[in-house]
Parts: structure tokens; C-alpha cells; sequence
């Protein structure tokens, strides 16, 4: 069984665009709040997300990929294309079958859908421009990255909603263990909709001007959306290359609550077990956790439960915990991949990233926030958390290079 | 680690429930003619469906708690249920009887399975107002929940995974949950995936037939529930669910359960269109580096497959490459099979139905209807395909236990 690294990241965010841009961002505590406009939210009592602004897809695609491709393939080949520049990967080394993609989303290219949609209902079946209906499907996804890169092995969408990034970079990483790949791109990318924004506003979930994970005055979440993307390899294949590891991916924990399709189950039953199941089979214990990068979402079902969890396995306040959606939004099937990209650019460069607009921590979130400012602090191994729709836990562990046991010595 | 099937359960047209599906199989008027050759058939762009018109939840769930659910989720835990206690794995009172509700799972797959549901909601939203959506349905919209519901249903907390990949879907589960096995994230997982034959996805495919009618209009030979040798002159849509549940085979003869087959091998490919204007796609590379991959994965050679569970679906452009492929494979012998005109196209479930297939096949089914080569006397490998219009392309092998 091999290890896996990290060896290259690409991001298209909120708030920035590239992996350099984006850490300078996450410092600097920049927030991707603004109105919202891409469509028009006349009526609807909250007009805030984060989107992506300057992101134009003629920059990273090429014609013939762009005619094919909707917003949310195209921010996920650029995210692409910048981690495997990152990753200084010579393209002959995807174009093989031992090179897969498996990417994460909720709703892939909604706002393709949506469009298609508009036209059917207001104008009728003739209306509707048969050229565009192949190029709606969550399926396409992964397929318009392979294609950007050459690759030729598996590719796989995995629809966990807005656990999805981490569902994603945890299947990525078995491909490669098991030997199946050997060099897999990885990570989630989504689009803000506005049949996504009228559902999450109508849940109650939203909040009217800016997300505050743990905060007592938290009112909800701010959709946001955008693209991460990781180059995930064998350490077989980056010796053999001379690439440069970023970070090793630990193991990973999933689960089913089974309680709720939209709300956690209340204790956390299930997200307790996916960080345990995490940190075991990264061969670790609760102690060796130096940061947590939150799933934090800003409302006020999810933080206290999550609190607890986190005082339960670490200790009340024992771990810095930061939720990056407090800057860059709930980014849904992107959250979790643009958060692992933090998650290793934290490793990278000892820096825990800030959850802004924190003023009073609330008593019913027992954690240790990194509140408004960035920490400097030695960082050896991150979890990352998400939980989504459908009762979901998936959680996964990145740590400097070097301080994880063997991968045998590491249980289940 | 090897892992096997010890139970299915399917919401079809053909039946509900294992036993019911190999019956209607065993029923069908049998022929042994072979499907008309691409050539003679000429492609009208027309497109059918077979519906599951009068299938109720209700009746195998209760009417309680079913109002705010969809259609694809009633099939699945219809199918999850069926397949579960098939398996022994829950009793007729719903306990489970052998492993733990956490190490229990699901690895579901499907290609358009929220499309009903966003149309539903988008009607409300462009028509009346989107303050008028309904929140209890809205997650409904997330491609997800269908299965995230058969583990509430069905109190299963292992990992619960929906899988998109066109129409290779159901078989990229098989791996999937191979891989949670083999990691030890859960002791049996429900493995399969549904579909719906939704409005929209209907629309879609209407445009599409007149569009591009080599993907989604004409075809080379058909069949039929009433007459499998009949030949069809367009794509037929289906729907329905199947779900196998499949564990390590020392665990399930520990348990002394009824093994139906082993999961032997697994194989997928990736080959885009030559011309990059392109979109849609089908690849005979593809399609055999898959197979072959499933084949040696399996620690077999093409000889030792019985029978091919093909992907043909009646779109001339999926079903000319693929008859090249296994011609290149397997040469002219090899049983080539197309159930797919039975019931339709499903899309992310039809690799699922596919193995479904093969467990019937095993247990005597007659085998057709029969697109090429010759019936074996006795089955004991059989290779399924799935085939996406991307050029995506994923084979599994099923291999009969002693």
C-alpha cells in the first residue's frame, strides 16, 4: 500500500483565483460577501453570496472546451490546470490510464439546467435548444477535466453534496493506495443557482449579510462557489519524477447519521464516528491534531453540534478551529476541496487561517476559534470536516510530510 | 478480499423483488432468433418508454412518511429494503440480524436521478414565485438524498455514497463498495442504483433522437418483453431500481448464507471523441480496455467469459462500436447478450440491472435476447458493460459459486 501526497493545488475562489492569491486572501481575512448577480433576487429577502468575480473561462479553457463546457466544469479545469502546474507535472505523465479523475459536486452545472429549464416552461419543448441539453449532466464533470489533461483512467463523479470534496479526495486517495492510479486529480466544484439559493433560503439557512461560524449573533450561512482541486500521487510515482510532496492525505472517515435529510443528528453521533474513523486510519491519535479546519457553517443547527463533537474527541477548546466559509461562503460541493486546499496551504506555511466576523463565541461552542486573524502555530496534521444532505460525515486528514506512520501500521 | 452477492432486490418493469424478476424472465415467450443486424434496420428517430405507471410505495412501505419523497427514492428503498432481506441481513420486523446498523452501507448510482424533482420545484419558482418552494421537497433536488432517505428508512449508518458516471454508474458502485470493504468502513453494502424515466430526461431525449439520432434515436434490432427477438426501430426508455447486497465472502459463508455469485473483477476505461468539437462519444478502445481490465482483474482470460451483458440500447452509435469491441475481444463464440431491450434504457442503474441479470442467468434463466455468438451449455462467468456517451466505459465480472 502506497502513501499519498498531496503534490499540487489549484483553486478558483470567492475571493481569489490561484493558489498564492487565495493564501494571501485567507491572511489578509478578505471577505467574497457581495450581492449577488448572477441572477435576480427581487423578492427573495436576502440578495448576498459569495461568488466568483473575474473568473472568465476563456482565460483557462480553450474555444472548442469552453463551446462544451458549463460555469462549474469550467472553474474545475482551471483549478486543474493550476494544481498541475503546482504539481510541475509534466502532462505525458497524465495522459495514461493510471491517471483518474473523481471529483465532487451537488448539483454539477445547475445554472446549464436551470436555463434549459426556463425556456421549456416559458416557451415550450420547441424552444429548447437541443445543442445544450448534452451538456447539462453531473456526469461531465470529471470527464471535461480528463479531457483538459489527457487522462484516460477512471472517472467519477460523487453527487455527496456538501460533503462532497472530501467524499471525493477520500476515494481519490484508496485509488491510489490500492494501486489502481497513479496519479489522481481530485477535489469538487459547484455554481450558485438560484433555485439552490431560493431552497436554502426557504430552509431558513441563510443569513441576511455575513456568515459567523460559532459566533452567538450567527444568522445562518452565505452560499458561495467556486473550485478546488488537488494532484493526488503515490509516492512511487513522485520519487520517480523528482516531483515535491506538498502534504501526505492521512486516512478518512465516513458515515451515515441516518436521522435527518437536511438536519445532523443531534449529537453528532455520526460525525464523531467519521473523525474517528479519520484519525484512526491515519494512524493517529485525537492528541496528534493540531488544527481543524471546521465545517462551520454559520447556523445554528450545525455549530453546537459540531462543538460538541470536537470537545468530546479533542477536549473542550483543546484544538484551534477555523471555518473558512466565514470568507468564501458556503461553497457546497466545492467546500470541502477548497477548504483541503487551505488545509494544505496551512501545513505549507504554519499559518491557521481566520474565521472573520467573530466577536463573541458562543457558550454552546466550546471551541477554540481563530477568530479574525490568522495563527501562527507549528502544524503537523489537519482534519478536515463536512457534513451534508442525506445525513453525511466524511472527514479527512492532511499532514506534513514525513510525520505519519506507515501505511500498515495504520488501522481501519 | 473476495466479496460476494447474498441478495438482491429490484423495482422493474419486469417485477418487484428478486424472485418475481427471474420469473418474468423465466415467462418471457423464448426465441431463438437473433437480433436483426445493424444494416437491415433503418433509424427513425423515434423514442419509446416503459414505465413503471402503476408502482405505489405505499404498498410495500405503508403510506407514512411518504409525501415529501420522489419517485426514484421510492423505488430505492422499495429495492433496498427487498434486497436487505433477501440477504438475511434484516428480518421481516426490521432488525438487522447480522451485522450492526453502522457497519451497514449503501453505494448507489444513478445519471438524472434529481431531474424530476428540480423541474418541479424550477415550475414553482418561474411560474408562481421561488418564495413558494417547498423546503420539505427542496432536498429532493440534491442527487444525493434519494439514497441518503434508504439509509433513514432503513437506519443504515455506514457510509452512504451516490454514484454519477453516466450510464457506468451501477457498475462503478461494485468497486466503490469494494473498496469501503476492503477497508473495513462497513461489513455489506447495498450496491446498485436507480432511475426515473422523468419528464424532463424524457424531453431531453425526444430533442435529442431528432438531433442526433445515431445517439439517441434509431437502432439495429430491439425486442421486447411481449417478443424478445422482435426488432425496435428506436431507444427505449426505462426505469426502475436494483440494489444487490454484497459482503466479503468469508463473512457471508461464516454466516452460512445463501452465496449467489462472487464479484470476481472490475475494470473501467476513459477514451474522449477524436474531434475536440465534440461532446458525445463512444469509444471501442474504450470498451475493450474496460472489459479486458474486468477479465484480468478477475484472473481470467476472454475465453472464460460465458456470456457478455451488453450495453446495447438501441442507439446506433453506442451499439456499432460495441459490437467491434467484443468482436475483438472474444471473436464470434462468445454469447452476446442485450437485456436492455427487455426493459429499456436506465441509464445509472443498467449496470446494476445488468448483474441482476447475470444472478438470474446463473440460477436459469434463459439467456437473451441474444445479439450474437452461442448460448454456452452452462454459465459461469459473465462479464457485464455498461457504456457512457462520453466515452466512458466500466465491465465487472460475475462468476457463479460452487
Amino acid at each position: 500500500m502506497s502513501r499519498v501526497f498531496v503534490t499540487g493545488v489549484g483553486v478558483v475562489a470567492p475571493t481569489a483565483i490561484g493558489r498564492s492569491e487565495f493564501h494571501a486572501a485567507l491572511c489578509a481575512g478578505r471577505s467574497g460577501v457581495a450581492e449577488v448577480t448572477h441572477f435576480d433576487t427581487a423578492g427573495m429577502d436576502r440578495t448576498h453570496a459569495c461568488e466568483v468575480k473575474g473568473f472568465r473561462s476563456r482565460d483557462h479553457l480553450t474555444a472548442a472546451e469552453d463551446r462544451r463546457s458549463g460555469r462549474c466544469s469550467a472553474m474545475a479545469i482551471a483549478a486543474a490546470r493550476m494544481a498541475v502546474e503546482d504539481a510541475g507535472m509534466e502532462s505525458s505523465l497524465l495522459c495514461t490510464d493510471r491517471c483518474s479523475v473523481i471529483l465532487g459536486t451537488t448539483m454539477g452545472e445547475a445554472n446549464l439546467l436551470g436555463e434549459l429549464e426556463k425556456v421549456w416552461i416559458h416557451e415550450g419543448e420547441e424552444a429548447v435548444a437541443p445543442t445544450r441539453l448534452p451538456r447539462y449532466g453531473t456526469t461531465l464533470l470529471p470527464i471535461h477535466v480528463a479531457r483538459a489533461l489527457g487522462a484516460r483512467g477512471m472517472v467519477l463523479t460523487l453527487p455527496a453534496a456538501c460533503a462532497a470534496g472530501n467524499y471525493a479526495i477520500g476515494f481519490a486517495s484508496d485509488q491510489i493506495r490500492e494501486g489502481r492510479a497513479d496519479v489522481v486529480i481530485t477535489g469538487g466544484s459547484e455554481v450558485i443557482e438560484r433555485l439552490q439559493y431560493a431552497g436554502f433560503l426557504r430552509l431558513g439557512a441563510m443569513a441576511p449579510d455575513h456568515c459567523r461560524p460559532f459566533d452567538a449573533n450567527r444568522r445562518g450561512l452565505i452560499i458561495g462557489e467556486g473550485a478546488g482541486i488537488l494532484v493526488l500521487e503515490s509516492e512511487a510515482h513522485l520519487v520517480r519524477r523528482g516531483g515535491r510532496p506538498l502534504a501526505e492525505v492521512g486516512g478518512y472517515g465516513l458515515a451515515c447519521d441516518a436521522h435527518h435529510i437536511t438536519r445532523p443528528h443531534p449529537e453528532g453521533e455520526g460525525s464523531e464516528r467519521a473523525m474517528l474513523g479519520a484519525i484512526a486510519s491515519s494512524g493517529l491519535t485525537a492528541s496528534e491534531v493540531d488544527f481543524i479546519n471546521a465545517h462551520g457553517t454559520g447556523t445554528q443547527t450545525n455549530d453546537p453540534i459540531e462543538s460538541r463533537v470536537l470537545a468530546r474527541l479533542f477536549g473542550e477548546g483543546a484544538v484551534p478551529v477555523s471555518s473558512i466559509k466565514s470568507m468564501i461562503g458556503h461553497c457546497m460541493g466545492a467546500a470541502s476541496a477548497i477548504e483541503a486546499v487551505s488545509c494544505v496551504l496551512t501545513l505549507d506555511h504554519d499559518l491557521m487561517p481566520p474565521t472573520i466576523h467573530h466577536e463573541h463565541t458562543d457558550p454552546a461552542c466550546p471551541v477554540d476559534v481563530v477568530a479574525n486573524r490568522p495563527r501562527s502555530q507549528r502544524v503537523n496534521v489537519v482534519l478536515n470536516n463536512s457534513l451534508a444532505f442525506g445525513g453525511y460525515d466524511a472527514v479527512v486528514t492532511f499532514a506534513r510530510v514525513g510525520t505519519l506512520p506507515n501505511v500498515e501500521e495504520r488501522g481501519h | 478480499m473476495p466479496l460476494c452477492v447474498t441478495g438482491a432486490g429490484v423495482v422493474s418493469t419486469l417485477g418487484v423483488g428478486r424472485k418475481n424478476f427471474h420469473d418474468a424472465l423465466c415467462d418471457l415467450p423464448q426465441t431463438e432468433r437473433r437480433l436483426e443486424s445493424l444494416t437491415e434496420v433503418s433509424i427513425d428517430g423515434a423514442l419509446s418508454t416503459t414505465l413503471l405507471s402503476d408502482f405505489d410505495p405505499s404498498e410495500y412501505l405503508g403510506k407514512k412518511g411518504l409525501r415529501n419523497i420522489d419517485r426514484l427514492t421510492g423505488f430505492l428503498i422499495v429495492a433496498g429494503r427487498d434486497a436487505l432481506r433477501d440477504a438475511g441481513l434484516k428480518g421481516d420486523d426490521g432488525t438487522f440480524r447480522v451485522y450492526e446498523a453502522h457497519r451497514v452501507g449503501i453505494c448507489s448510482a444513478t445519471a438524472y436521478g434529481s431531474l424530476d424533482a428540480i423541474t418541479e420545484l424550477n415550475r414553482v419558482a418561474e411560474l408562481e414565485d421561488p418564495r413558494y418552494i417547498n423546503p420539505a421537497r427542496f432536498p429532493n433536488t440534491v442527487i444525493n438524498a434519494a439514497a441518503g432517505y434508504v439509509s433513514i428508512w432503513e437506519g443504515l449508518k455506514a457510509p452512504n455514497t451516490t454514484i454519477v458516471d453516466g450510464n457506468c454508474g451501477g457498475l462503478d458502485a461494485i468497486l466503490y463498495a469494494a473498496t469501503h470493504l476492503n477497508a473495513g468502513r462497513g461489513d455489506a453494502f447495498l450496491v446498485g442504483g436507480g432511475e426515473v424515466c422523468s419528464e424532463p430526461l424524457q424531453l431531453a431525449m425526444r430533442k435529442l433522437a431528432r438531433f442526433a439520432p445515431s445517439y439517441a434515436g434509431g437502432a439495429h434490432g430491439g425486442g421486447s418483453a411481449e417478443d424478445p427477438g422482435r426488432a425496435s426501430q428506436c431507444l427505449r426508455l426505462g426505469e426502475g431500481a436494483v440494489f444487490l447486497a454484497v459482503e466479503r465472502t468469508s463473512d457471508a459463508y461464516d454466516r452460512g448464507a445463501h452465496v449467489l455469485a462472487r464479484l470476481a473483477g472490475f475494470g473501467t476505461a476513459f477514451e474522449p471523441p477524436s474531434s475536440e468539437a465534440q461532446l458525445v462519444g463512444v469509444s471501442r478502445e474504450a470498451i475493450e480496455r474496460a472489459a479486458r481490465g474486468a477479465i484480468s482483474d478477475a484472473g481470467l482470460r476472454p475465453c472464460d467469459i460465458d456470456v457478455v451483458c451488453g450495453a446495447s440500447c438501441s442507439a446506433r452509435a453506442v451499439d456499432t462500436e460495441e459490437i467491434k469491441a467484443w468482436a475483438s475481444v472474444f471473436g464470434e463464440q462468445t454469447a452476446v447478450v442485450a437485456p436492455k431491450r427487455l426493459y429499456g434504457e436506465t441509464f445509472g442503474a443498467a449496470g446494476a440491472f445488468g448483474m441482476l441479470h447475470a444472478l438470474s442467468w446463473f440460477q436459469g434463466a434463459p439467456i437473451q435476447p441474444l445479439l450474437s455468438g452461442h448460448l454456452p451449455s452452462r454459465v459461469e462467468h459473465v462479464l457485464i458493460a455498461t457504456v457512457g456517451f462520453y466515452g466512458n466505459v466500466s465491465a465487472a465480472v460475475l462468476a457463479r459459486t460452487s
